[in-house]
């Protein structure tokens, strides 16, 4: 998945001049490709996020596509002002990429561990929200994201999940993508980016019929295709590295409680920081968001149905 | 215009009025009378409160009307107290400080890689330089040498709650911004001549350095009540004291008229 990211960022860049990569000083060998080859196009403009996110404004304004990268602590969560008023109100084509979402940096402790970066996206008008979960999928938000010309955080989160799909994908941006198919299911998983798997892992452990999507736009998302879903489900489990309040879940009981209320399970970060240090694993264990305990609460949730 | 919509931050517009009269006047160019022209040098007004000062020229301009000022703050109404980007003229949404300043930077940065000779002029206030992104702006300004960037520093010696030196001390701010990169000057912000030989002698310096231009000002200048007293940040203009400031006007401008005709 980084592969992909480094490797699109280079051709997008040598295709379109206009292309330029800020970064506030993050990235280290994602980017090496990229400074060798297209390097008037890359920008270190220091640990200095704010300014970053400014004069990716100036330069949107004078005709460059500027692609802001950081962590997600930092691009979106440390600039939503920024964002909001510099970028999204005035529509400008800014890609803001935000890379280790959730707990990837599990080692280095809470301020590099994102949990509420879509929830404060998610709510700036103008902005759209992407998470794709893995290669094909990034491939697609991001050049979806260049053909838009419009502002759009990007949410990467665990690139080291494998493939979920087989081939570049041919959707239209906004629609979830059915990931595992059943003949005669009362039950639909919705997931998006790292806990995609997850879900996939779950449903074939539990051996009953239960579809599950993928969601890589989390906004705009297919509000008629969520519609449907909620129609033919009994009940509904969503699944994200993120927390319960204003992600995917959130987003996912507005739609349905306005058309088809559906019971709706939510596999997301509850409302509490890490309390301690450890491996990816370990954090995602300390949240509930590993798959044993996943499977434990879905399994009980369906049979209390 | 600040009477019709009982507004506040009059005398932060007024400790700008002849810095953006100048800018207007003599540098700002947009071909074609366009605000939109891809061509046009960017004026950024980054301490937004001081708007009504940018309203009036916009006015002289005829990007603006009568009736928008007739109606300022009306329900339905175009034109917000702090400068909005959807108001022809106006290149950014402040309000919340120290913005404009990156954005201005980024537009310089744009203008020297799109090898145009577009030069970009942004205001703060000297309250709004305690926001820290002015210095990382600062910073990446001298770090790129956007010499096509000026920043004008109105020096007025107040923010909203009281004297800048007794709330984030600045010291000197024309050094300030020299350690960081500037080629700077210091000015009274007040006198028109001064100004226009400063903007113009700050671009003739050829050394790849961004500019500062720090204009002492009087917050509230040119109405007696309101210079240095910092209520007028937020206070509103009722009917008598419209009245004495618009009367102190005339008597002003007809003592310039009398002065030039002898």
């Amino acid at each position: 998945m980084r592969d992909t990211f480094s490797n699109s960022l280079v051709s997008l860049a040598k295709k379109d001049p206009k292309v330029l990569l800020l970064t506030g000083d993050h990235g280290a060998t994602v980017f090496d490709n990229f400074r060798r080859e297209c390097p008037s196009q890359y920008i270190n403009a220091g640990i200095a996020e704010q300014n970053m996110v400014g004069l990716a404004a100036g330069l949107a304004r004078s005709g460059f596509i500027p692609i802001v990268y950081g962590l997600s602590s930092f691009i979106p969560i440390r600039v939503v002002e920024q964002i909001k008023l510099d970028v999204a109100h005035e529509q400008l084509p800014v890609i803001f990429i935000g890379d280790g979402a959730g707990f990837v940096y599990s080692h280095l402790g809470i301020s590099h561990q994102s949990m509420e970066d879509i929830a404060c996206t998610r709510s700036i008008p103008n902005l759209s929200v992407f998470s794709p979960a893995d290669r094909f999928e990034l491939l697609h938000c991001f050049m979806s994201a260049y053909q838009e010309k419009l502002p759009v955080y990007l949410r990467l989160g665990k690139a080291d999940r494998g493939d979920i799909h087989e081939s570049p994908l041919e959707i239209k941006l906004g629609q979830l993508i059915q990931v595992r198919m059943a003949k005669k299911s009362k039950y639909s998983f919705i997931a998006t980016g790292s806990m995609v798997t997850t879900a996939i892992n779950v449903a074939e452990k539990l051996n009953i019929d239960i579809n599950v999507w993928s969601a890589p736009y989390i906004k705009p998302i297919d509000s008629l295709m969520v519609q449907k879903i909620c129609c033919k489900s009994q009940a509904i489990v969503v699944f994200e590295e993120h927390s319960r309040y204003g992600g995917l879940g959130s987003l996912v009981a507005e739609i349905a409680s306005s058309s088809y209320p559906t019971k709706i399970l939510q596999i997301a970060v509850n409302d509490c920081f890490s309390n301690k240090c450890g491996t990816y694993e370990y954090l995602l264990r300390e949240h509930g968001l590993d798959f044993a305990s996943v499977y434990k609460k879905i399994n009980s949730f369906l049979s209390d149905l | 215009m600040a009477y019709a919509g009982s507004t506040v931050h009059i005398a932060c517009a007024f400790s700008i009025i002849e810095l953006v009269s100048v800018l207007y006047k003599n540098y700002l160019r947009y071909p074609d009378g366009d605000p939109f022209n891809k061509n046009r040098d960017y004026f950024i007004l980054s301490k937004g409160h001081g708007v009504m000062a940018q309203y009036a020229c916009l006015r002289e301009l005829e990007w603006l009307s009568d009736d928008d000022f007739l109606n300022y703050f009306s329900d339905g109404s175009d034109l917000s107290g702090l400068s909005d980007a959807r108001t022809p003229g106006i290149e950014v949404t402040s309000g919340s400080l120290g913005h404009g300043f990156s954005i201005g930077v980024g537009l310089a940065m744009g203008a020297k890689l799109n090898k145009t000779n577009q030069k970009t002029y942004v205001i703060v206030g000297d309250g709004e330089i305690n926001e820290g992104p002015i210095w990382e702006g600062a910073l990446f300004a001298s770090q790129h040498e956007l010499e096509n960037f000026m920043v004008i520093v109105d020096e007025n010696g107040f923010q909203a709650m009281g004297k800048t030196e007794d709330i984030l001390n600045l010291g000197s701010i024309q050094s300030k911004f020299e350690s960081f990169g500037f080629e700077a000057i210091t000015i009274d912000g007040h006198d028109e001549i001064a100004i226009d030989n400063a903007i113009s002698g700050l671009w003739k310096i050829n050394n790849n350095k961004p500019k500062a231009l720090i204009a002492k000002t009087i917050k509230g200048k040119g109405v007696s009540f309101m210079e240095n007293n910092n209520s007028w940040h937020y206070s509103r203009l009722t009917q008598e004291n419209y009245e004495q400031g618009m009367q102190e006007n005339y008597e002003q401008e007809a003592l310039s008229i009398d002065e030039s005709s002898k």
